[in-house]
């Protein structure tokens, strides 16, 4: 049964109430706000969502995934909610899960908003938490790949020796063979470890202005790709050209390089190191 | 197989004709034989079976056919003959490493079987845990052998990204239009004049002056290759 109008109002009234305070940095009466606001209305996710960054900035962190949950069962697309209950999760120890959030939270403003700062913001604590993830997960296989790796060394070379005490002649050869194994069994094993292993990030990867894994990508008619946030920020302060040909260009010409982003999600898929910020 | 003499003369009289159009200074033409001088070149040395040779011309010839037309027929056909050499200088390469590896890891298997019967043979108990814990270690070893191999292995597919919508093929030239989307150059030309002046997946309006060149795709795509000479292999 919907509430009827005054009931709304009144609401909306104390939602004001709550914001006011919110930005007086008055949590506990902010919180109490919107609580009187979400008993006369209870289908309104924002409440929940302003009460969650409310639980947030006081550091409650369950009450800020009550809320978020909530906020998410009347409006699944809700971008703060998604937002704030990956960070709780986080909060919790619980990447994995965390992150799923926090990937919903991204798409949903991406698709909203791509040059909002809420996306950059998302994006950041995103990528460390996947850096986090990928560290625990290429840490165990360094590990395993390492044991692997002296368990064969050691049998081949006791296999070598077993057999050159057995040998009357040739055991020159047999040793440069054994150690030819050695050595290509160390190609055969740093290889193993690649995609774990931090290495440069492909140019073609990177913007050449800030040196950095793109997020979003833009071509410009010159044909050279750059970060969107940071050729904008060139046409505004610097000029209306493009930074490397200084040919004239205008914002209107960016065009998103799908393609590159494409690449750039399967690379940091493979070598989750690259997540790491400086 | 005897060289191609007469292959390597053409070669020659166009490398002259070259330098001639150069001091009268028609440097279009001057091009044009150059390219198709170090195209006969290069395809008298893939018949002498001098591989890398060979390779190196063809490459000479398609950085200058695309410098001066890059939507030429003969850059086209360069590409075909270099991407068929690419592909059997892959293969030789590739078949060398392929029983390297397979080598070194069955004398892998074999001395971590022998030490694991030499050590079960001595143990009283545990047996059951030293027999998983070795199938493990063979499990996982064969992993380690089949990523070693990856590059090497023709995989499913090149990935979506590297390859135009429309021709399903790793890109030669990509293109990106306004709505974002990269396509092969010749094929989008094609479209725009046969079909109508449209971006063929957005339907957006589209003219060719539109087209831009994706020139971090192409870099992609040569890293690509350079890695995984299979997907040189032209169907």
């Amino acid at each position: 049964m919907a509430p009827n109008a005054s009931v709304v109002k009144q609401a909306e009234l104390l939602r004001n109430d709550g914001n006011h305070y919110f930005k007086k940095s008055r949590f506990g009466a902010a919180i109490d706000a919107y609580t009187e606001a979400i008993t006369l209305c209870p289908n309104v996710p924002v409440y929940f969502t302003n009460r969650a960054l409310c639980h947030l900035k006081r550091n409650d962190w369950e009450r800020v995934e009550e809320d978020c949950r909530r906020a998410i069962q009347l409006d699944s697309n809700s971008v703060k909610a998604h937002y704030m209950l990956g960070l709780a999760l986080l909060e919790k120890k619980e990447l994995t899960k965390g992150i799923k959030e926090l990937e919903r939270a991204l798409n949903l403003g991406r698709g909203a908003n791509p040059k909002g700062y809420m996306v950059e913001e998302i994006w950041q604590v995103l990528a460390k938490a996947k850096y986090q993830e990928w560290e625990r997960s290429s840490s165990q296989r360094s590990w395993e790949l390492q044991s692997l790796k002296e368990a064969c060394e050691s049998a081949l070379k006791e296999k070598h020796f077993l057999g050159v005490s057995e040998m009357e002649g040739f055991v020159d050869d047999a040793t440069t063979s054994h150690l030819k194994h050695l050595e290509a069994l160390e190609t055969v094993f740093n290889k193993a470890a690649e995609d774990d292993t931090p290495s440069e990030v492909p140019d073609y990867l990177c913007c050449r202005i800030t040196l950095d894994i793109f997020h979003d990508p833009v071509i410009t008619p010159s044909g050279l790709t750059y970060e969107r946030a940071v050729i904008l920020e060139h046409l505004q302060k610097v000029g209306g050209f493009d930074p490397i040909t200084r040919e004239p260009l205008d914002s209107s010409q960016l065009v998103p390089n799908l393609a590159i982003k494409e690449a750039v999600e399967e690379y940091l898929e493979k070598h989750g190191w690259a997540y790491k910020i400086d």
